[in-house]
């Protein structure tokens, strides 16, 4: 008996070194995993910055007063080209025509089919258009812009 | 912005909208000054609907255009002005992530990360350039944002360029601003349009703009960084955010960053000068063209081994329609287009003893398309017929209208590709040079 409970103790012994190094192992492993979690925390700080928006500078533009009447006025239908403009713009003709007494109807793409293009492109462009069709000098202008 | 130079020259006029693009037609006059203006809108669309419907939408607007045109009068009035210079500052307290959502949140980013422009890092950023902080570039459509070097430092901090890259980012911008280089129409289209940078020069060694393999793509910081800058400025000085006034129907990469590469002048073939000395400028010249583009063609070319072959391939590739324009849009015609050869291409067809110009020719005349494939109801034929003498169904019809508004580049490195960047209309290439 008294030899087993050597045998014993000594198997103990042994284990020890082992127990320890578990117990360290996990001890540490909880140290580092409340430590470093998975995804740090940021700190938060206090910044300055520049903003990158800027201001809009704009010169005024006047926009013309409008005619108190179309009676026999001269109306321009300016077309820019995009599909069904000039659909919509021939059934504004008609209209104006039937509604409208002694009004006088030019159609921007008969008299200048130049300036029958979507995307004038440029400001430049753009200004030789409306010089083209300012040459048939309208009241007003009804324009169809879009898709 | 028709209708605004028609008011200009004294003229009233009534614009008709479609639903869909009225925010685009308000932005585009309050960037102009005009607060206001008589407009109808049409419910969307107009265009692409039988001939009865468009007729019936004219019919119901009729009583207010009547109106707009007999009996408006503006009420808006414009935004207070600020000075331009220097910029505004304000206080944050949060972490990087939360500024960068900030940011994005304010509309002041793409919704790609940036690096706060801090007074620090924007002052640093301007040790790149000699020019003044409040030199003014130029109006940023289509919000004419006033862009000054101070603020293209800040977007440049933003987008992490280095400062030595300021020069190249300058000159391209004040190229953007150029009329001739239509950036309102690029960045209010409902395209797929991007802008294409390319450099040329020493600049390209002395700041490291990649001009080799893969050299528009990524892993090139000179490149990206510069690219991200152009398209932040674009859509945050000019205002030009998606849905509107930036119309895009589906967009793409070229939203976030733009084309950058530098012409690879060290695979030019012998007796070829490099794209700068074609737009006029000295070879010792740095400088920088930028032009508004639709993405490019990629022409796979595995298998010619004569320069006619490889011009075949080119003529199955690319036709006149590509870039909408022949009887379409006439206008097209006259604008230049990009062919951005790749070296081993350029190999092959100067190795025959083609120079640039009879490549680009051989390209121009075997490039055309017969009219009778182009779509129907295109207006403008008589312009066609006026440009190009009459037309049957059978006329072969050119991309350009000369074969001198093909425009070659050598660009990229190893690989059986070459690129074909059609122009957005109205887009012209301006080149700028580089100046420190």
């Amino acid at each position: 008996m008294p030899n087993r409970k050597r045998q014993e103790e000594e198997k103990m012994k042994r284990r020890s070194p082992k127990m320890v190094f578990l117990v360290m192992s996990v001890f540490l492993a909880c140290v580092f995993l409340f430590s470093f979690p998975a995804f740090a925390k940021e700190t938060k700080q206090k910044w300055e910055i520049l903003n990158p928006e800027g201001v809009v500078k704009i010169e005024p533009m006047k926009i013309n007063p409008h005619p108190s009447t179309l009676d026999g006025k001269t109306v321009m239908l300016r077309w820019n080209g995009k599909h069904n403009g000039d659909q919509f713009l021939n059934r504004v003709g008609e209209l104006l025509k039937e509604n409208v007494k002694d009004v006088r109807i030019i159609k921007s793409w008969e008299v200048a089919p130049e300036t029958v293009d979507p995307i004038a492109g440029s400001h430049e462009r753009s200004q030789e258009f409306a010089r083209a069709i300012a040459r048939f000098k309208p009241d007003i202008v009804i324009g169809a812009q879009s898709d | 912005m028709d209708q605004l130079n028609l008011e200009k020259l004294g003229i009233p006029t009534v614009t008709i909208s479609s639903s869909e693009f009225i925010s685009l037609a308000k932005d585009t006059a309050l960037g102009n000054g005009a607060a206001d203006f008589s407009v109808v809108v049409v419910p969307h669309p107009m265009g692409m609907i039988p001939q009865a419907e468009i007729r019936k939408k004219a019919e119901t607007a009729f009583p207010e255009i009547l109106k707009a045109a007999t009996d408006w009068k503006p009420v808006a009035k414009l935004p207070p002005q600020t000075p331009v210079f220097p910029a505004g500052r304000f206080q944050l307290e949060g972490t990087i992530e939360e500024v960068n959502r900030f940011f994005f949140e304010k509309g002041l980013s793409l919704g790609l990360p940036v690096i706060p422009p801090t007074p620090e890092r924007v002052a640093g950023m301007l040790k790149g350039t000699t020019r003044k902080p409040d030199d003014l570039l130029g109006m940023v459509p289509p919000r004419m944002g006033a862009l000054t070097v101070e603020l293209v430092a800040i977007h440049a901090a933003m987008a992490g360029c280095e400062p030595e890259y300021m020069p190249v980012l300058i000159a391209a911008l004040e190229a953007l601003l150029d009329p001739r280089a239509n950036w309102r129409g690029l960045t209010t289209t409902t395209a797929t349009s991007a802008v294409l940078v390319i450099v040329n020069g020493p600049v390209i060694y002395e700041t490291g703009i990649a001009s080799r393999q893969g050299a528009a793509g990524s892993g090139h910081h000179a490149n990206a960084s510069i690219g991200y800058a152009i398209n932040l400025i674009a859509d945050i000085v000019g205002g030009s955010k998606a849905p509107s006034p930036d119309k895009s129907l589906l967009g793409g990469p070229g939203d976030f960053v733009c084309w950058v590469f530098g012409e690879n002048q060290l695979a030019l073939p012998q007796g070829w000068d490099p794209y700068h000395v074609d737009r006029g400028f000295n070879k010792t010249d740095s400088t920088v063209t930028v032009m508004g583009v639709y993405p490019p063609v990629d022409n796979i070319d595995h298998w010619s081994t004569t320069p006619d072959e490889h011009v075949n391939w080119w003529a199955h590739l690319v036709t006149p329609l590509l870039s909408i324009g022949g009887p379409c849009w006439v206008s097209q015609m006259y604008q230049p287009h990009i062919v951005a050869l790749g070296p081993e291409h350029a190999q092959l067809v100067s190795g025959a003893g083609w120079t640039k110009d009879r490549f680009r020719k051989a390209f121009w005349e075997k490039a055309r398309i017969p009219f009778s494939a182009w779509p129907k109801g295109c207006p403008n034929v008589d312009l066609l017929v006026e440009k190009l003498g009459p037309v049957n169904a059978d006329t072969p019809i050119p991309i350009t209208l000369r074969f001198e508004e093909l425009h070659v580049v050598v660009a990229g490195g190893a690989g059986k590709h070459s690129h074909f960047f059609p122009p957005f209309p109205g887009c012209f290439p301006v080149t700028r040079t580089i100046k420190k």
